[in-house]
């Protein structure tokens, strides 16, 4: 009966399929010369699907269950209702063969899967791994949906695909991870349909909107009036009337040549373009408001986009619903209230909705009812199907390898190509120096003269993260992750020779100085300090520059062979210290032999005070006289000539001439050791280590070998483990003569021996230890004897020795005492150990068990 | 050469000694230059005395900033002529003859404090060294353990030198010590372990738990006194001390004896209890309103204090930054001056340099100028705020006031007519109550019972008045004050400023006058 019933239902869905076809020709005789004339243009793919081979797939791929038969009976007949209806629409994407030519179902194309990645938990993270991981096919024919859907399995297995295999496969993850999402068959602009982001603006260079910041600032009412503006108005108005012409003209002409660069290609197929997206709606994973992701680019769109142009039908895992409102507007002013049965046309009734599913039969029976006048025999079919649910998806469990995962694009490589922009992409670890990103800008729009060139570096040793070059200014930027030997943050040079122009920042919290930024030319040097004790921010070194030297030299590596001219520090306010006291600012002029002190400014003052010393020279030395007030020139703000005394000047310009020696010192520091971060960043370029996580072991090459050599020795340990533990009555038994029986008596003596002997192991390791002691105590009274015998005669080194042999030996009889401590604590727990165990041996339980 | 007689002497501080002493703290190279230029005492900071053998100290009071005294090792005998030492943070009187601590209550930045060598037999007057962190009293005559529990006082005290006094022989000493003084890092030169801290705290948590007890309590009422001082004060800014709840009102009756009799009369204690509901909350109305305007009154001097503080500022970096442009300009002029190719061009150059110099005090002086005509008006604005502000206060109060008096008026009006009701009682002995002998003295004519009535009401009026004067009187007090503070500050802000203004042109005209320039040629 059911073989026949199957039969029957074959060959009227045959005949279904045939008349589909003949009204879908119908249909498209119009449009169908135009069809054929684009199938020909479009490039023909250069991956051959049909040599693929399907031998290997699971059987679900390559029949249909009653099930899914029945389902693909239930899709015709709701497609002829459709068609019915809509006579001028285009047919519906329903149940395209699958890659063994076998029909399927769309919604159990979709097959939700859930992957171990964290990444692939949000939907951003899916759609872009979509995006890279598989290569873009374009349709064969752009106008009409493909004939074919293959599984999300098989998309992933050969890394390409068209857009109804992305949506789906994007959709599969989605609904994995807990979105309510929706694949789409509608149509898009060009732009969308054929992956060109050429006319886009890379999404790496857009700029964050600025949040325009608000002024809090409280008006007080108590507000001096400002002076009156003696500036003519006229004039003002005059001269910002011309400069808004100007900049209306600049515009007008900017605008013009705008236009002509990017005047857009009018399409004459627009809005007749076959395309497949995602939709998201909201309310599920807190998705705030629903959205459409092109597969293609990963990117989400609002709904309100106008690169979409209209929808047919949507489906997911459980349903497929027709669009039934007008596309005319695109899909702006589309409502996305899937249980809507006026805007939307369910094909199974939702099950799981008790309510919604009496009402909308009762209305969709209604309307067919209205319309279709030979649908009574189906009657009850129709009751059927509306209980019927989605029967589960044919495709097998979609699956990811890690490494897979990793390697994203396929060939490890991908191309993006934006407005004036190019963006490659590469798996890591596929290129040795760690790139995982380029973005290059151009100047032009056909992408060949090259302005910029920015590199994404991942895994690297030397915590490069990224790297600028500006083709135009030959100006390197280099920025570092933390963790670089130096903590070095960023690094922007235009060549890598010592003392030229260069700027170093550096991840303050990591080093003692405090340095945040060095600046450094070819005569002077700025240092930017942050949170330093003493409260310096700022410090100017100048140097006097050696042009012939330093062309000769080429590389110089003598570090002090720019002497310093001058040094100049700046103090952040230290409010411990009353404000003339607390300096300002440092001039160390070395040159010149001057000290100039200015200090920081006293409430309501306008003038600093100052110190001036002009250091002592050669002549005054000698003389007694070690300073004469000439040599130091106050100026005190606000305090009249209330003079400072000599004692306390000439103190200071001693702490002074001491710190100006540590400070050129310091300087001298600060220049090795930029010499050696750039030796250290050459050595590193050089030779660019990628670094692998310990967890990863098939690229840490080291630690699998570990690894591998901890399961092996794990193995080696206890080889006889499993089988067997150490029998402790084997070498008893062996003394009886291993009996096959033994008697109560033979049992008691057994353990007995057993136990005296352990008695005796324990007892002698005592004793053992007991004796250790002993002869340490000894060896220790006698080296005590020894040394008070001869402790005048002893050098200081033999003192240091001996002391040091006495401290030994007395932490040796530390731990003897207390390993014999612990021995004897234990002793009689092992003991009693040992007895418990005897008693529960097989071998003599039934001897002692009740002993 | 004196260093023979003073071993066997005892010496007095004196001048000379003291001059002596802070020579030879300074290295040979400065003492000269300090000796050329004379030594202030005030100037010295640290200061050393020992082994000079001093019985008595003396002639310290010159040495204001010091911060360190070293008075080791002489044969001093009494604490005293250090009060003047305020700044002192280390003193060391080890190796003296002290008997008892005392003069030191003055030094209050204390930190290090050494009687080694002495001998005390009691810690005591040292209330005030709350800095205290190291404390040395070893070898001394101290017998009672107990007194150790005086320096729980000492928040800070972390180190402390006990060994060598009798009580140390006793075999709980040091439990007992570090017990009760918890904060003990070292004690007699040695850590204090953690071991011994929980053994000391175990063994004597009844005393110390007890103790701890007192202390909180202590502090709790402490606080609590505090917090009604701080509310007494706050109150006292705002002019209503004592207004809130029927202080006035008892005050009324303080002194009032004819009012007590009266109150004997029957009827009259309804009518006093019910004029005291009046009048308190009439109290408690004014008390709030004041109040009130008193959050005014600080909003209104911080307003403009604030408005002003914005002024200023902006102000002193516009003068920064008239200066700095005139020092970045200038800098290498003198240099320019010096090295001038020729008298002639230097002496123009000077020249022109002086009219630069002019030119910069002419622009400070205007910004000046302006800033005083700004802030003139500010204040003047301010002072209208303030009067505006004082004039609805005084309406106010003085309604309240009259409130106050109306129902005093009504009050005794009232108790007229009781009084004069029951004279006409008593005179045709209908009163059934039985009154006390000296109210009955009055009911005898209508006179001394209006008298008597009147007398309480005048005091009553009296003393409504008095409150209402005092209120007023305070007001216009601050009134006057802050527009004198006002006006005080900017005028010494005004001539500041055209001071500094006078000797900063000053001396850059120094320094230009002083620059050498080179000889005019012959």
């Amino acid at each position: 009966m059911e073989v026949l019933e199957e039969k029957e239902e074959e060959e009227q869905k045959e005949e279904e399929l045939k008349a589909l076809e003949i009204s879908s020709e119908l249909h498209d005789t119009k449009t169908k010369l135009s069809v054929e004339q684009i199938c020909f243009s479009s490039d023909v793919p250069d991956f051959d699907w049909n040599s693929i081979d399907t031998s290997q797939l699971p059987d679900s791929y390559k029949m249909n269950s009653p099930r899914e038969k029945k389902l693909l009976r239930i899709a015709d007949h709701y497609h002829q209702q459709y068609t019915h209806l809509c006579p001028e629409r285009k047919p519906l994407f329903l149940h395209p063969v699958n890659e063994c030519g076998v029909e399927k179902f769309v919604s159990t194309t979709v097959r939700p899967t859930l992957l171990p990645y964290t990444e692939l938990y949000h939907w951003d993270g899916c759609a872009s791994f979509v995006s890279d991981y598989l290569t873009m096919e374009p349709l064969k024919c752009p106008l009409t949906p493909p004939s074919s859907l293959y599984s999300p399995t098989t998309i992933l297995k050969y890394q390409r695909g068209n857009c109804f295999d992305f949506s789906v496969l994007l959709c599969s993850m989605l609904i994995g991870a807990g979105y309510d999402a929706y694949c789409v068959n509608g149509y898009a602009t060009h732009n969308i349909c054929s992956l060109d982001e050429s006319l886009e603006e890379c999404p790496l260079l857009r700029k964050p909107q600025e949040v325009p910041k608000e002024d809090v600032k409280k008006s007080n009412k108590y507000r001096v009036k400002s002076l009156p503006d003696m500036h003519s108005k006229f004039e003002l108005q005059q001269e910002a009337k011309k400069k808004a012409e100007t900049e209306a003209t600049e515009k007008k002409e900017r605008g013009e040549r705008d236009m002509e660069a990017e005047e857009p290609t009018c399409d004459h197929l627009c809005g007749l373009r076959v395309h497949a997206w995602v939709l998201v709606l909201s309310g599920k994973r807190e998705v705030p408001e629903t959205f459409f992701i092109d597969p293609f680019t990963g990117n989400s769109y609002s709904t309100m986009d106008e690169q979409f142009l209209g929808i047919e039908s949507v489906w997911n895992h459980k349903n497929y619903w027709v669009n039934m409102q007008d596309c005319r507007n695109g899909c702006k002013d589309l409502v996305f209230d899937l249980s809507d049965a006026v805007h939307w046309e369910i094909m199974l009734s939702e099950t799981d909705k008790p309510l919604q599913l009496l009402l909308g039969a009762e209305k969709k029976n209604e309307l067919f009812d209205r319309n279709v006048d030979d649908m009574e025999e189906e009657e009850e079919e129709e009751e059927e199907e509306i209980s019927f649910a989605m029967p589960p998806s044919w495709v097998a469990p979609i699956q990811i390898s890690p490494k897979e995962f990793e390697t994203r694009c396929s060939q490890g490589r991908k191309v993006i190509l934006y407005k004036k922009a190019k963006l490659e992409k590469w798996a890591p670890y596929f290129n040795g120096n760690g790139l995982v990103k380029r973005l290059t800008i151009y100047a032009d729009s056909n992408w060949t003269e090259a302005v910029e060139v920015k590199e994404w570096f991942k895994n690297r040793e030397d915590m490069l993260d990224m790297r600028e070059v500006n083709k135009q200014t030959q100006l390197t930027t280099e920025y570092f992750s933390p963790g670089h030997l130096f903590g070095l943050k960023v690094h922007a040079y235009k060549s890598m020779n010592p003392q030229t122009e260069r700027v170093m920042e550096f991840y303050t919290e990591t080093r003692v100085d405090g340095l945040q930024k060095l600046a450094e030319n070819a005569s002077e040097m700025k240092e930017y300090f942050m949170g330093r004790d003493d409260f310096k921010y700022f410090q100017h070194t100048e140097f006097r520059t050696k042009r012939k030297k330093v062309t000769l030299a080429g590389v110089g590596t003598d570090v002090n062979s720019r002497p310093i001219v001058q040094i100049k520090e700046c103090f952040h306010r230290n409010l411990q210290k009353p404000a003339d006291e607390d300096i300002a600012e440092r001039v160390f002029l070395i040159e010149e032999e001057m000290i100039q002190l200015t200090y920081h400014l006293k409430d309501k003052y306008i003038t600093a005070s100052k110190k001036d010393f002009f250091k002592p020279t050669e002549s005054y030395r000698k003389q007694s006289e070690i300073m004469t007030p000439e040599m130091c020139i106050t100026y005190q703000a606000g305090s009249s000539e209330q003079h400072t005394k000599l004692v306390h000047l000439y103190k200071l310009l001693q702490k002074l001439t001491e710190e100006e020696k540590q400070l050129k010192q310091q300087v001298w520091r600060s220049q090795a050791e930029v010499l050696k971060i750039l030796e250290i960043r050459e050595n590193e370029e050089a030779d660019i280590k990628l670094s692998a996580s310990i967890y990863d072991t098939e690229r840490n090459e080291k630690k699998r070998q570990e690894y591998e050599a901890m399961m092996n020795a794990k193995k080696d340990e206890f080889p006889g483990q499993n089988e067997q533990d150490l029998d402790y009555l084997a070498p008893f038994l062996i003394q009886m003569g291993s009996p096959e029986k033994m008697t109560r008596r033979q049992a008691l003596r057994l353990r007995d021996n057993c136990l005296s002997d352990f008695k005796n192991r324990l007892v002698s390791k005592a004793n053992i230890i007991q004796a250790r002691f002993e002869k340490e105590v000894e060896e220790l009274q006698k080296k005590n004897q020894l040394f008070q015998e001869n402790q005048n005669q002893l050098s200081e080194k033999e003192e240091a020795d001996l002391l040091a042999d006495y401290s030994e030996t007395m932490f040796r009889i530390h731990i003897l005492a207390l390993r014999l401590d612990r021995e004897k604590q234990t002793a009689p727990q092992k003991y009693l150990a040992l007895e418990e165990k005897l008693r529960k041996d097989p071998r003599l339980a039934e001897h002692l068990g009740h002993a | 050469m004196s260093q023979s007689d003073n071993s066997f002497e005892p010496n007095v501080i004196d001048d000379e000694m003291l001059q002596k002493a802070v020579e030879e703290q300074w290295p040979e190279d400065i003492r000269k230059l300090a000796k050329a230029e004379g030594i202030n005492f005030k100037d010295v900071m640290e200061l050393q005395l020992s082994f000079r053998n001093i019985l008595q100290i003396d002639n310290l009071w010159q040495f204001e900033n010091l911060t360190k005294l070293q008075l080791d090792n002489n044969i001093i005998e009494k604490i005293e002529a250090l009060e003047s030492l305020v700044h002192l943070v280390w003193l060391d009187l080890s190796f003296n003859n002290i008997e008892v601590i005392e003069g030191l209550d003055t030094l209050v930045k204390l930190q290090d404090l050494s009687l080694y060598n002495n001998r005390i037999s009691k810690i005591e007057h040292m209330d005030t060294l709350q800095e205290l962190q190291i404390f040395s009293i070893g070898k001394n005559n101290l017998t009672t353990l107990e007194n150790v529990v005086y320096l729980r006082k000492f928040k800070n005290l972390h180190t402390l030198n006990l060994t060598g006094n009798p009580f140390c022989n006793e075999e709980q000493y040091m439990l007992f010590v570090v017990a009760h003084l918890p904060g003990l890092v070292y004690l007699d030169f040695k850590l204090v372990s953690d071991t011994t801290r929980e053994v000391a705290i175990s063994n004597y948590h009844y005393l110390t738990d007890l103790l701890e007890h007192e202390e909180a309590q202590a502090l709790a009422q402490l606080e609590e006194k505090q917090a009604q001082q701080k509310e007494l004060e706050y109150h006292k800014t705002a002019f209503v001390e004592y207004l809130n709840g029927s202080f006035l009102f008892d005050s009324l009756y303080a002194e009032d004896t004819e009012a007590a009799k009266l109150a004997y009369l029957p009827g009259v204690d309804d009518l006093l209890q019910a004029y005291r509901k009046d009048f308190v909350s009439v109290c408690e109305n004014l008390f709030n309103y004041c109040l009130k305007e008193h959050e005014k009154r600080e909003a209104e001097v911080s307003d403009f204090y604030e408005g002003l503080r914005e002024v200023l500022t902006a102000n002193q970096e516009e003068g920064r930054r008239i200066i700095l442009d005139f020092e970045n300009q200038n800098r290498t002029r003198l240099d320019e001056i010096h090295h001038a190719s020729s008298h002639d061009t230097a002496e123009s150059m000077r020249a022109e340099y002086n009219e630069d110099i002019l030119q910069l005090s002419e622009t400070l002086m205007t910004l000046e100028m302006q800033m005083v005509d700004q802030l003139e008006e500010l204040i003047k604005e301010f002072e209208r705020n303030i009067a505006v502000i004082t004039s609805t206060f005084i309406e106010n109060v003085k309604g309240m006031m009259t409130q106050c008096r109306d129902l005093e008026n009504r009050h005794h009006e009232k108790l007229l007519e009781i009084s004069i009701s029951a004279l006409e009682k008593s005179l045709k002995n209908e009163l059934d109550e039985e009154l006390p002998d000296d109210v009955r003295e009055f009911l005898v004519d209508k006179n001394t019972i209006v008298n008597m009535v009147n007398k309480s009401h005048n005091i009553h009026l009296l003393k409504i008045s008095m409150r209402e004067c005092d209120i007023l009187l305070n007001m216009y007090h601050w009134e006057a004050s802050v527009k004198e503070k006002a006006l005080q500050n900017e005028i010494d802000r005004n001539r500041n400023r055209i001071k500094e203004i006078f000797q900063y042109i000053d001396d850059l005209q120094e320094q230009l006058d002083n620059t050498q320039i080179p000889d005019p040629t012959e």
